[in-house]
């Protein structure tokens, strides 16, 4: 009961802060909508009990992720940040369709899912170790490959914005007079 | 039902006694602070209002709130307040998961001195911990100030390098507890008759170098800086608006970040500990209330440390604070965490 309550609350706001972010005006407050977005996805997350998920979700989502938004935007003087006139009215519109058909898709996969996937048999091994420990074996038995794969890919990400990021020696030379 | 009104009511009282003790504890932390930073510097400190200056605290409240309550000219005020309770929120709400003492009874109801006891608690402190860059942000961008954004830019470099440098420090612990929730990493010290930090001195050293960071104590003050930038992103605020956020800084998150490295490396409510012996308790007459007490002691002892050295050290630059975190101390604890891997096995065994 006090589950469904929260939970609607959680979803209510989702879907709510879902459509600021499309749909006003100033950069900072699409900004703020979608942290109330992501935060009010790790709500949901914690009503099922996910509660590793949600805390990635607060952590990598919430934070991470939305500084960075933050950042670039706080450097935009607030007079350019009150632009109304650039949002592509008709091009949404014509790509309408193609969203919906997106979603539909999203739907039928997440309903097959739904089916195909076994029905209680984590749970008990939720309740027994807890979640952070049977998301650790899972990631460490089934999944190793695609981990290891996913880190790699981190790693390569990493070392192409130290390259990008570094002072190239040449141009800082101190050769002036 | 009987069960879960008496889970609703124990809730409830848990959540104001933590508001009432944060809070309450917040506004008389400042008066400790000039009394403290009066005497380093061979000063009485305030005494005229109370005995000693003891009700100091209420006449600067008074002051605050009958100020008059400025807005600077084309800021943006919804975002200028929302930017408060940003502030305000994340930082109270780290205390949910901050075990005082262990179980107790009353009344036949079991009680756990910890609001929420999720499995995941240290994710979430430092979940809440990184929120405090939105608050700064927004009040920097709101305020309509180039001193207020400058500020508030610096700040939220260094709360972002240091919020994962802070990460890396509690991995330590973690893997020596081998469990993410704050009641059960202090149980399990208990249990091992060892504090973490006669095994994670690194980490320790790191962890408190990045609490300084955090909440902008010297020496990483750099976004207050009063010389160059008046008061930083609280420069367009003012009365108790501008009260506000030293109180969040510089209280609420010492306080909790105290809280969190009692837990993680200094063995949570034990008594005095010998390595792999066990515990000495010489508060053993105070009986059920003598782990309370030791928490409130080790929390008041880190917060004096970090008093002492705000009043003690001059201030970074801002290119060393950021280059501290990611060429220094991120490798440290890095190292720290393959040590720990090395030693967690024979402490397991």
């Amino acid at each position: 009961m006090i589950q469904w309550l929260v939970f609607l609350l959680f979803s209510a706001l989702a879907v709510l802060s879902a459509l600021g972010v499309v749909l006003l005006p100033n950069p900072i407050y699409v900004i703020l909508a979608l942290l109330s977005v992501l935060v009010s996805v790790a709500g949901i997350f914690f009503v099922a009990g996910a509660e590793l998920v949600g805390a990635l979700q607060l952590i990598i989502y919430a934070v991470a992720v939305t500084v960075f938004y933050v950042f670039v935007l706080t450097a935009v003087p607030w007079e350019k940040a009150l632009k109304k006139d650039s949002h592509y009215r008709v091009e949404g519109l014509l790509s309408f369709p193609l969203v919906l058909l997106l979603y539909l898709e999203m739907l039928f996969v997440f309903l097959i899912g739904v089916s195909v996937s076994p029905k209680g048999q984590f749970r008990e091994f939720i309740v027994k170790f807890g979640n952070t420990e049977v998301v650790g074996g899972i990631l460490f038995s089934k999944y190793f490959l695609a981990f290891e794969l996913v880190s790699l890919l981190l790693l390569i990400g990493m070392i192409g914005a130290v390259i990008i990021g570094r002072k190239e020696a040449q141009t800082y030379d101190n050769n002036t007079p | 039902m009987e069960g879960l009104v008496i889970w609703l009511i124990v809730t409830f009282v848990k959540i104001l006694v933590i508001l009432g003790i944060v809070l309450g504890v917040g506004a008389y932390l400042t008066l400790v602070e000039r009394k403290v930073a009066a005497h380093i510097q061979r000063r009485p400190g305030p005494m005229v209002v109370g005995w000693h200056g003891l009700l100091q605290p209420l006449a600067d409240g008074l002051k605050l709130l009958t100020k008059e309550d400025l807005f600077p000219r084309y800021g943006n005020r919804f975002l200028y307040n929302l930017a408060l309770v940003l502030a305000l929120v994340p930082a109270t709400l780290v205390f949910a998961v901050i075990p005082f003492g262990p179980e107790f009874e009353v009344f036949g109801v079991k009680v756990k001195p910890i609001l929420t006891d999720v499995n995941i608690g240290l994710l979430l402190v430092f979940a809440l911990g990184s929120m405090a860059v939105f608050a700064i942000a927004l009040a920097g961008w709101a305020s309509n100030s180039k001193y207020a954004l400058i500020g508030s830019m610096r700040k939220a470099g260094i709360v972002i390098s240091y919020e994962v440098v802070i990460t890396f420090a509690a991995m330590g612990p973690l893997i020596l507890a081998g469990t993410l929730s704050t009641y059960h990493i202090v149980q399990s010290q208990i249990e091992q008759g060892l504090w973490y930090v006669w095994l994670q001195p690194i980490a320790f050293v790191v962890y408190m170098f990045a609490m300084l960071a955090e909440t902008g104590r010297v020496p990483f003050d750099i976004q207050e800086a009063e010389a160059e930038l008046v008061t930083g992103f609280t420069v367009e605020y003012g009365g108790m608006k501008f009260g506000l956020f030293p109180l969040v800084e510089w209280y609420i998150e010492v306080l909790s970040l105290s809280a969190i490295a009692v837990v993680l490396f200094l063995g949570g409510w034990s008594p005095i500990n010998i390595p792999f012996l066990g515990f000495v308790d010489p508060l053993f007459f105070l009986g059920p209330l003598s782990p309370f007490i030791w928490f409130i002691l080790k929390v008041s002892l880190l917060f004096l440390f970090v008093l002492w050295l705000h009043w003690t050290l001059p201030r970074y630059r801002i290119d060393q604070i950021t280059e501290t975190a990611w060429k220094v101390m991120l490798p440290l604890t890095l190292l720290n965490i393959l040590l720990t891997a090395i030693l967690a096995p024979i402490l397991w065994r």
